[in-house]
């Protein structure tokens, strides 16, 4: 008589619940002769293969939703494979007794799940809104209603995000502004950040130790990754990397001449740390110099940028382009 | 607002498994609707889940899942009257913790909101943030977004939605033209760096997009709205689109034809051209288009029509001919 199949979400709801409940662990094939969606394919003194590379996605797709499902090797047997038991620490799953959620907490919670509309961290914060709910808090609906929303639009963010869950070594394609062609980097990844509306890579070169910083807009080639691993602590990375890149925002002023009345005089009035002096000068901080030119040139006669050199001919350079693209 | 709901892979009813289970553990008896809107999912998913946990167990001392070893729920209770009652509890106490990416894409989220009225309690924010750390099973991966100062025209859009007062303020145009406009604010939306309010303009009678670092000198007034958010419908894109709208030919390179944003519809047809790609845009008039164009330079090149090249030709002319004179 043929077995109806088992659904996938109870095979591994199923181990979930066995694995929780053995103090012990499981050895595999216990795992995979007494299982609900495990035992009905299981072949008594036979070739199981397929079942055990069956086990082995579905350890990896219950990991990554945050169930620590670990490995004992009964240290009288080490070495054999076939003792390795399996078991999810009781106490390393549940959530601490103490960590409680307030209805503001949870509404707060809700917009910042928002946030994210595609790829992997949309499905992240899903599913933490799912074990949210699950404490039964009920959400208070804001005052005022919000739709904000993060766009990852290079294409290597993903890619980087997962090398630096695996912790491994990435290599790809930099074009430096200024120059005429890209060089290859592999380097450790640490941290994604978003500083002024842009995404960076933090990372550490793995020859010189150095830490680098990456605009993820300037990577013009594929993520490599590689098969090596890194194991720098990098506990304050990402505080690191924006730190940084304050600092470079900070030492980086450019004066401006807003004509009055203008698009340019409130939107670049109103960003952070500007000041207008007297004269319509308007002093502004700034990170990239190319970043900051695009901005200026779209302001077409609305700004001068008066200092620094760099910048202003950067500016000069954008628009003259310009009027010989559409001459 | 309309959602879209992806279809449910294997691992995401697998947390909605683990989630619900604690949420009926803490309530003796609930209805299925009352689970389903608390989730905000279809009352069939709670229905299709509780079945499949009323089944579910560990394989017990006999390996054979025994009655004693399922959980068990009011099966007429259920049946006859949509309620859910448990009955017999297995391996599960609590709420599962939440992954790391999970926690993470919760965090950012967090750091991205942070110029919202809601995050003035910073030391409040910081405890949530605490909280999620805490409650991942490992290390949340390093992803952040620069922090932002509480943005005072959020804060008072918001004092006027909770009075339900008109708000107003001086608005200038991609034209350049300056206005005051009184509206019943709506939304608060944003992509990226770029944040929004629609509301119900009062000059206009119709719904309208604002720019927040466009507006400036905003002020509550005493008049009661006329509009909320329940009763008009937004359209999903953030800009205004009409008949009159005008058709401009760009050509652009293929990589960079996300930072069009919602210039470009999302059913654009694409034709390549050599190394680009051409694309029609809608817009309005070319004051918004000549910004766009002159902020992408040797990105985006217009095609045509001959005005819209004019346009940006001109407006990017008559920048650089203010540099020409200082020379």
């Amino acid at each position: 008589m043929p077995t109806p199949k088992v659904p996938n979400e109870e095979r591994l709801f199923s181990l979930v619940l066995a694995l929780l409940s053995t103090e012990n662990g499981l050895t595999k094939s216990e795992i995979l002769s007494t299982v609900q969606g495990y035992r009905q394919r299981f072949v008594h003194s036979g070739d199981n293969a397929n079942l055990e590379r069956q086990f082995e996605r579905d350890k990896d797709d219950i990991r990554e939703l945050g169930v620590p499902l670990e490995t004992i090797e009964p240290p009288e047997q080490a070495g054999n494979n076939q003792n390795l038991r399996y078991r999810i620490p009781r106490v390393d799953y549940e959530l601490p007794e103490d960590i409680k959620f307030s209805a503001e907490e949870s509404t707060l919670l809700g917009l910042a799940a928002m946030v994210w509309r595609e790829g992997s961290l949309s499905e992240g914060s899903r599913r933490a809104m799912v074990k949210l709910r699950s404490l039964g808090i009920e959400t208070a609906e804001p005052v005022l209603s919000y739709a904000p929303q993060l766009r990852v639009r290079d294409a290597s963010f993903e890619p980087l995000r997962e090398a630096m869950d695996r912790r491994v070594l990435v290599s790809f394609e930099y074009l430096k502004p200024g120059e005429q062609s890209s060089t290859t980097r592999l380097v450790a990844p640490l941290a994604l950040v978003q500083h002024q509306g842009r995404w960076h890579l933090y990372a550490k070169d793995p020859k010189t130790e150095q830490f680098k910083t990456f605009l993820l807009r300037r990577i013009v080639s594929d993520i490599q990754r590689s098969k090596k691993t890194f194991d720098y602590v990098t506990d304050d990375a990402a505080a690191q990397a924006l730190s940084g890149l304050e600092q470079v925002w900070q030492s980086n002023v450019a004066v401006l001449r807003v004509e009055p009345g203008t698009d340019a005089a409130t939107r670049l009035g109103k960003r952070r740390g500007a000041v207008l002096q007297p004269d319509c000068m308007l002093e502004v901080n700034f990170t990239d110099v190319n970043i900051m030119a695009d901005e200026l040139a779209s302001f077409g006669p609305e700004v001068v940028a008066v200092s620094p050199p760099h910048l202003r001919s950067a500016v000069i350079e954008r628009l003259t382009r310009t009027v010989a693209d559409h001459g | 607002m309309a959602k879209k709901i992806p279809p449910l892979r294997a691992q995401d009813k697998l947390v909605f498994l683990l989630a619900l289970v604690p949420y009926l553990m803490d309530r003796d008896r609930v209805s299925v609707a009352e689970t389903a809107l608390h989730f905000g999912v279809p009352e069939q998913n709670i229905r299709d889940a509780v079945r499949l946990i009323a089944v579910s167990g560990i394989p017990g001392d006999t390996a054979t899942y025994q009655a004693g070893d399922l959980f068990d729920i009011a099966w007429d209770d259920f049946e006859d009257n949509d309620q859910i009652v448990l009955t017999h509890l297995v391996a599960i106490d609590d709420t599962p913790r939440f992954s790391a990416r999970e926690a993470s894409a919760l965090i950012a989220g967090l750091q991205y909101l942070s110029s919202l009225p809601e995050h003035a309690d910073r030391e409040a924010i910081a405890t949530l943030t605490s909280k999620l750390s805490r409650g991942a099973s490992a290390q949340p991966t390093a992803v952040a977004v620069e922090s932002s100062a509480l943005d005072e025209t959020l804060a008072l859009i918001r004092e006027s939605v909770a009075a339900g007062t008109q708000i107003e303020f001086d608005y200038r145009n991609s034209r350049g033209e300056s206005e005051r406009r009184r509206i019943d604010p709506l939304r608060v939306e944003s992509v990226d760096a770029d944040w929004y309010v629609r509301g119900w303009c009062h000059s206009r009678e119709d719904v309208r997009t604002f720019r927040l670092d466009r507006i400036s000198k905003p002020a509550m007034t005493t008049e009661a709205i006329t509009h909320t958010a329940g009763d008009v419908n937004l359209p999903e894109t953030l800009f205004d689109t009409s008949a009159e709208d005008i058709e401009v030919t760009v050509e652009v390179a293929r990589s960079a034809i996300g930072l069009l944003g919602d210039y470009v519809p999302e059913d654009a047809v694409l034709v390549p051209a050599g190394d680009r790609v051409r694309t029609v845009v809608r817009v309005p008039h070319f004051h918004g288009l000549k910004r766009l164009i002159a902020g992408l330079p040797g990105v985006v090149t217009v095609v045509a029509p001959d005005e819209a090249r004019r346009a940006v030709a001109g407006w990017a002319q008559a920048g650089s001919d203010l540099y020409a004179e200082q020379r």
